[in-house]
């Protein structure tokens, strides 16, 4: 059953053609949630509800839109609701990185050694990284560069601007260039001491 | 766009990441170790990233079945007729739901499945503590289960005879919501088997029963109202 297909029998409360629907974009949704809130348990409720607001409301979805960006609309807002009610433990919304505010270039580590991303990040660590970020920034950054969407993309899921979408990725990527340089001094750091307690050892 | 300064690569950035290799942003990059650094972690992080997103993850199936329990009882799902056909193989038990349930009075129904939530809320929830082993646990969790299935049980291997009907495609109707209902119980103790401990597993099963509970309190008052 083609997808618009599955749209207008939905309308009229067809089953078959909401398992349909949910056959369709189940995976993208879910990865979506998983990847904002990193919890399997929360992201399956996510994605019930996600899926439970767009049946509720598709006898309104008149196709000017393709359905999948509405959809994903309604899963980002369903995500972004739940962290913003847990904020409390989490960083705020206006967290900013700005460049150096001297040249406006990037920041530079003073007295630290000379660390490089390229070959020391992976998956745990970028995920680590990306579930400290303050959810704005997550959303672009997990609908850009993870899920694949283009900014004009975002800006309807997100219902900002193009301009807005680009100005939030550029900081979500400085921010998560942030907290993976902390992670890998912090692994410098626990290698010297390691190293310095076996020389001490052999003393 | 002209990259002269650090400043002009900031802004050259996003387009930097996404391959666009800007002759000036590149002689930049020679003379700059910092922004050559940015544009290394930059591409990084890109790669790292497209490669997590290559990765997509399906929820499990308790997902869907919950969720059309819940489309159901929103009366968002109105079945189709060629969803309501009754089955030919079953003529003789078509009509025991109907039957059964016009005969039962409703607060017999709903005292039934409250004392069944009720000894289902304490075999889930309080006594289970880290103390408690998993065999213990199943345990647990069968003897408050096995009154329900009994009832349960007993209710679908002793069709009434009636002579006040249900509308057959009601019937129907009905009885495929029950053997939806059943199918995600079945699949939430199959996830509590295999993670005894896990809360999760134990509230899906709870919810599982109690949307049981729900559509048979609703099946009551129809046959109710039939009366």
């Amino acid at each position: 059953m083609p997808e618009a297909e599955a749209i207008r029998l939905a309308q009229q409360g067809s089953a078959p053609a909401f398992e349909r629907l949910y056959r369709l974009h189940n995976r993208r949704v879910y990865s979506l949630c998983l990847r904002m809130v990193s919890n399997t348990a929360e992201a399956e409720d996510l994605t019930q509800e996600a899926f439970l607001q767009l049946f509720r409301k598709i006898a309104t979805f008149r196709g000017e839109s393709a359905f999948s960006t509405w959809l994903h609309r309604l899963a980002v807002n369903v995500v972004l609701m739940r962290l913003r009610k847990k904020s409390g433990t989490e960083a705020s919304l206006d967290e900013m990185t700005e460049p150096d505010e001297e040249s406006g270039g990037p920041r530079r580590d003073f007295g630290g050694p000379d660390l490089r991303l390229s070959g020391s990040i992976d998956r745990v660590n970028l995920q680590r990284a990306v579930e400290q970020l303050p959810p704005g920034y997550k959303s672009v950054f997990v609908l850009h560069d993870v899920q694949g969407y283009e900014h004009n993309e975002i800006a309807k899921i997100m219902e900002c601007s193009i301009g807005n979408s680009k100005s939030q990725l550029h900081k979500a990527r400085m921010r998560l260039r942030e907290l993976l340089h902390e992670v890998l001094r912090s692994k410098a750091r626990d290698d010297r001491k390691a190293a310095s307690a076996d020389a001490g050892g052999e003393d | 766009m002209a990259v002269n300064n650090c400043k002009d690569f900031v802004t050259h950035l996003e387009a930097w990441t996404e391959g666009e290799r800007h002759p000036d942003a590149q002689v930049h990059l020679r003379d700059c170790a910092g922004c050559r650094s940015l544009a290394e972690d930059m591409d990084a992080i890109r790669t790292e990233a497209l490669s997590w997103g290559a990765q997509e993850s399906e929820p499990h199936p308790r997902v869907w079945t919950s969720l059309r329990t819940r489309l159901e009882q929103e009366g968002l799902i109105r079945f189709p007729e060629a969803e309501v056909a009754i089955p030919a193989a079953r003529p003789s038990t078509e009509n025991w739901l109907s039957s059964f349930f016009a005969r039962i009075p409703r607060p017999a129904l709903a005292g039934a499945y409250l004392s069944i939530l009720i000894a289902l809320g304490f075999a889930l929830s309080g006594p289970v503590s880290k103390q408690t082993n998993e065999a213990r646990w199943l345990e647990g969790t069968q003897i408050a289960t096995s009154p329900l299935s009994a009832k349960l049980n007993s209710f679908e291997q002793n069709p009434i005879a009636s002579d006040r009907d249900l509308n057959p495609a009601v019937t129907a109707s009905l009885q495929q919501n029950l053997a939806i209902v059943d199918n995600y119980i079945s699949l939430c103790e199959k996830s509590v088997q295999e993670e005894p401990q896990s809360e999760v597993a134990r509230d899906y099963l709870y919810e599982a029963y109690q949307q049981k509970a729900e559509l048979l309190a609703q099946i009551g008052e129809r046959g109710e109202n039939i009366q």
